[in-house]
């Protein structure tokens, strides 16, 4: 993985002088809550319910085992001894002070990590696809491309005060493992005419109160224009952006307005006339950071592994977790290990200092001393032989690490809601937890096959709930907490939004009508066809049916 | 009755307006205000803002959150009703 | 288009337009205006940065102000999306906008202060000499206008200015590189002790080449203020003169130049001899265009490109530097032999680097 030069760890540094000033400027009066807002939000301070949150960048998802350790200490020393992974690949620490944070951030630097524009109207985290570098159907590993527009999205002098947040996705397969599409820019890579690398752009993703899916705006950008053309896209929605109504301020809504083939005349006016030879990275540079990605030191290992399919027939638990939770490497005799941070009860995305520990001496010793964070909000090695997948789930397993529910109904992304967030209608946490105590059942889950279920806790859709199989919109009605359900969503290259199945239901009503549709389902699906699918065959109708036709019986 | 409530700057905390214009953590001791005095703790701690952070007022009934928003007030008084903060002090 | 920001009390005369206004129009207001304000309503209302860069680009080239509600923290947003001054309110805090301003010693994007961007900045500090050997290899045989055009190269990613004494040769290399690119910036040290036919001279020549970005930079008045407030440091310290006028002042106009063109020439001094095209100095490469010109050639060159001469050469002078030390020669004598002439220096210093000038 990248490592950071002396010019990388310079702005780190000099961000949290920076940061530093600003926050003594604010105590001292110099700076009002107003002016400092923005200020610290590009700096990952949010202010919430009951304390600051702080949102540390993993950029592109990817740690190391050191950086990993660094991130359970921070919990122990300034906060209560966990953090929360999140949709966008962040840490969030809910309870640090602002006046620690200058020495978190010099912490955090420590390990080249930091905290720069995870919030705020700029740039934010660069995400992929967690399998990068393991899956075998991209195109090269989309990572060093990340690194590239982290470094040019870092601090940008013309980009700072942007009508709103600008998020960005990059995948590097025609799967879509990343929701590319529900980004203000997705980035598919794609092989150029001239065998370069080159990006398939979309334009116009975005969740919250009007959700968007991304529409293409180019069908193949040479890597060499890249930075070139996403500054052309910026400048054009900044100069055109809404600025009087935040819901109306995403780059989509602009999109929408103005429609996709006039907006993109807008960018190519600006891609015309700037300086494109300034933003042309050079060939040295990026073979440089591709050079930090490169393959780990794979071993020569035949295609099988004895001691996996031994383990698999001795014990049943092992073969559900090699089921849902060990995925194929390309790599013959590796694979990628999925470790859920959803145990039944728990809450989505959470995970304790010591569990962050476990995990980072496993990254060390079983995968090349590499650790990733999903959209999923769980946690990914990449890279460990099956031969040594036994011990791993052995290890997993003591530490409440190994639920085997990976892509299964269990596999919640849920927002923190209403519990720690001021922008909330309703609670999640509560709701997902009902949900996963009801179906706990492994051999249930397993027969549902995968499904999606997302949470949000208000109408900003931080939980992503309008692209979930099933989503669950916490809404407020005359100061109660209520659901909205919806069905058929989808976050991959078959991008699509959910459609609501009827009014909203009381917060003990949610999960037993997930589990009625989820009924519903089995009862009609065909030829093994999976939720999403039986839903975009027979339409929301008959899951409706089934959630409301009890609801209103007993009414 | 009103109460002002926002969140203290140095660690982010719920705090509200104690009857002198105190910063207290406690709902419970929270100064509750009618009409024009209500205005006047909202105004007081608003021109505070090393220690008050977006004051704001909340209406009351008797030690509970009454308004629009007396379910999210709830949660700021108790903390999370949930998770690994459960309750917190 | 400065490097550094300006702190403005008031603004001044010019067009004044708000941040919200369309692009199509400031792009209007601005082609004839020598003044720009942009007006910021909001100072989270960041057009104001686009506005500026799209300027820029599209080669506006007059002053560009910020004024309304801005804060400190974006000194640094406003000077590299290409503006040079804000106005600041009654009773703020200068020293908040010069330390913000300074905040970060380099930036990841290509900016309009013409900063190097830190990926640039990467490939000079890992080899540069590699960048240097290629160079000399392939302008090897190649005259001054070869070595010109490589330096000058866009596809080369350099920021290069010329540094020009418009002294008694200058016109020679001012005239090669106005062939190829006039808007190359020259970088003239208005020390503030030169002959007054020099200043004359550089205008005359600026126009007659067409140079349309010359620079001319000032030592810093605090430090001189400090240091030389009677204009007579030169009697006693000559060393520390060069340096409060030239040598500070040239690094802090080298900011975000990572070529500097020189006329440099191997005959000059001993210490010139073997002078090579292109070389290192201090973090930049140091282009010599004339690197083997001898004097006849120079003296051809004059006369066939039909070149105004520096008027103090009619009087014998063959080496123009500040008056104060600065002699006509005899007649087959050395150039340089009135520079400086009665002590032991010989260079300024500026061709010298930092350390050269401690060890004295």
């Amino acid at each position: 993985m990248y490592r950071y030069d002396e010019f990388d760890t310079a702005v780190v540094r000099e961000r949290i002088e920076e940061f530093r000033d600003q926050v003594s400027r604010r105590v001292s009066g110099g700076l009002t809550e107003d002016e400092f807002k923005p200020l610290r939000l590009m700096n990952g301070v949010y202010l919430q319910l009951h304390a600051y949150m702080l949102r540390v960048a993993v950029p592109y998802g990817t740690m190391n085992s050191r950086q990993l350790r660094r991130l359970a200490h921070i919990a122990r020393v300034y906060d209560k001894g966990y953090g929360h992974f999140t949709t966008r690949t962040n840490i969030q620490y809910n309870w640090p002070a602002l006046s620690d944070v200058p020495a978190i951030l010099e912490e955090l630097a420590e390990v080249e990590m930091h905290a720069i524009q995870t919030s705020g109207n700029c740039i934010r985290n660069v995400t992929t696809d967690v399998f990068a570098g393991c899956a075998d159907d991209e195109i090269e590993d989309p990572r060093p491309w990340c690194e590239i527009l982290r470094q040019w999205s870092t601090i940008h002098p013309e980009f700072s005060f942007l009508p709103r947040k600008f998020k960005i996705a990059v995948i590097a397969a025609p799967k879509d493992r990343a929701a590319m599409r529900t980004h203000d820019v997705g980035l598919q890579l794609i092989r150029g005419e001239d065998g370069e690398a080159a990006f398939r752009v979309f334009v116009g993703g975005g969740q919250g109160r009007i959700p968007h899916i991304a529409q293409e705006i180019a069908p193949a950008v040479p890597g060499r224009d890249l930075l070139a053309y996403l500054t052309a896209i910026l400048r054009a929605w900044n100069l055109l952006g809404r600025r009087d109504n935040i819901h109306k301020a995403r780059i989509k809504i602009l999109v929408a307005s103005l429609g996709i083939d006039a907006f993109r005349e807008e960018v190519d006016r600006h891609f015309a006339t700037l300086r494109r030879e300034d933003l042309r990275v050079p060939d040295d540079e990026v073979a440089r950071i591709r050079a930090y990605f490169a393959p780990p030191a794979f071993a020569d290992l035949p295609r099988t592994s004895g001691a996996f399919d031994r383990a698999s027939l001795a014990d049943p638990d092992f073969a559900r977790f090699a089921r849902n939770n060990v995925r194929r490497h390309r790599q013959p005799g590796y694979a990628t290990v999925i470790v859920s941070l959803k145990p039944v009860g728990g809450v989505p995305g959470d995970i304790t200092a010591a569990q962050m520990d476990l995990v980072a001496d496993l990254a060390e010793r079983f995968s090349f001393d590499e650790v990733r964070a999903s959209y999923e909000q769980n946690l990914v090695l990449p890279h460990v032989r099956l031969d040594d997948t036994p011990e791993i789930w052995r290890r997993l397993a003591e530490a409440g690490l190994a639920t085997p529910n990976a892509d299964l109904v269990t596999d919640i992304i849920a927002c923190p809601g209403l519990d720690y967030c001021s922008l909330a209608n309703a609670r999640s946490i509560p709701v997902a937890q009902a949900l996963s105590e009801r179906l706990a059942d492994l051999d249930y889950q397993e027969r549902l096959g995968p499904i999606r279920v997302n949470m949000s806790g208000c109408i900003n859709a931080c939980g992503h709930h309008h692209v979930g199989h099933i989503g669950v919109l916490g809404v407020d009605r005359k100061g109660e907490e209520y659901y909205q359900i919806t069905v058929g969503g989808s976050a991959d290259e078959t991008a699509a939004l959910g459609e609501i199945v009827g009014r909203s239901l009381a917060a003990d009503e949610v999960a037993p009508a997930v589990g009625r549709a989820l009924d519903r389902y089995l009862e009609v699906r065909r030829d093994g066809e999976t939720f999403l699918d039986a839903v975009r065959r027979l339409g929301a109708d008959p899951f409706r049916d089934a959630i409301y036709g009890a609801v209103d019986a007993v009414a | 009755m009103k109460i002002v409530t926002a969140n203290r700057l140095s660690d982010g905390r719920v705090i509200y307006a104690g009857p002198s214009g105190e910063p207290v953590e406690a709902l419970d001791r929270a100064g509750r205000f009618d009409g024009e005095a209500a205005d006047a703790a909202l105004s007081r701690a608003a021109r505070d803002p090393a220690i008050f952070v977006n004051p704001y007022l909340v209406e009351v009934d008797g030690d509970r959150p009454s308004g629009r928003d007396r379910f999210k007030e709830l949660i700021r008084s108790r903390g999370p009703t949930v998770g690994h903060s459960l309750g917190h002090p | 288009m400065g490097q550094s920001m300006q702190w403005l009390e008031r603004a001044p005369e010019g067009v004044r337009l708000p941040v919200t206004t369309p692009l199509d129009e400031v792009e209007t207001a601005a082609r004839d205006a020598g003044v720009l304000i942009l007006e910021f309503d909001a100072f989270r209302d960041g057009r104001g940065f686009s506005l500026a860069a799209v300027l820029r680009e599209r080669g506006y080239r007059g002053r560009l102000i910020a004024d309304g509600r801005v804060i400190p923290d974006q000194a640094r947003h406003l000077r590299r999306s290409g503006f040079d001054g804000v106005v600041l309110g009654a009773g703020a805090d200068v020293n908040a906008w010069r330390r913000m301003d300074a905040a970060f010693s380099a930036t990841y994007q290509p900016v309009e202060d013409r900063a190097a961007p830190i990926w640039r900045r990467r490939e000079l500090a890992r080899k540069p000499e590699a960048i240097v050997d290629r160079l000399n290899r392939e302008t090897r045989g190649g005259d001054a206008e070869d070595i010109l055009r490589a330096a000058l190269d866009p596809a080369l990613g350099l920021k290069p200015a010329v540094l020009s004494s418009f002294g008694a040769e200058a016109a020679v290399l001012l005239s090669l590189v106005a062939r190829i690119d006039p808007s190359t910036p020259v970088v003239f040290l208005d020390t503030g002790m030169h002959f007054l036919q020099t200043l004359a001279y550089r205008k005359a020549l600026s126009e007659r080449l067409g140079l349309t970005d010359v620079r001319l930079v000032t030592p810093d008045a605090g430090e001189r203020a400090d240091l030389d407030p009677r204009d007579d440091l030169w009697r006693a310290d000559p060393d520390a003169c060069c340096d409060l006028r030239k040598v500070r002042p040239l690094e802090r106009a080298l900011a975000g130049i990572d070529a500097v063109i020189t006329g440099r020439k191997e005959h000059q001094t001993p210490d010139r001899l073997g002078l090579r095209p292109f070389e290192l100095f201090e973090g930049r490469i140091r282009v010599n265009p004339l690197h083997d010109w001898s004097e006849e050639r120079l003296q051809a060159w004059f006369d066939a490109e039909d070149l105004p001469r520096h008027p103090l050469t009619a009087q014998g002078y063959r080496s123009i530097g500040c008056w104060p030390c600065t002699e006509a020669v005899e007649v087959g004598e050395d150039a340089r032999l009135g520079r400086w002439s009665g002590a032991a220096k010989t260079e300024c210093g500026i061709h010298l680097g930092r350390r050269a000038l401690a060890v004295g």
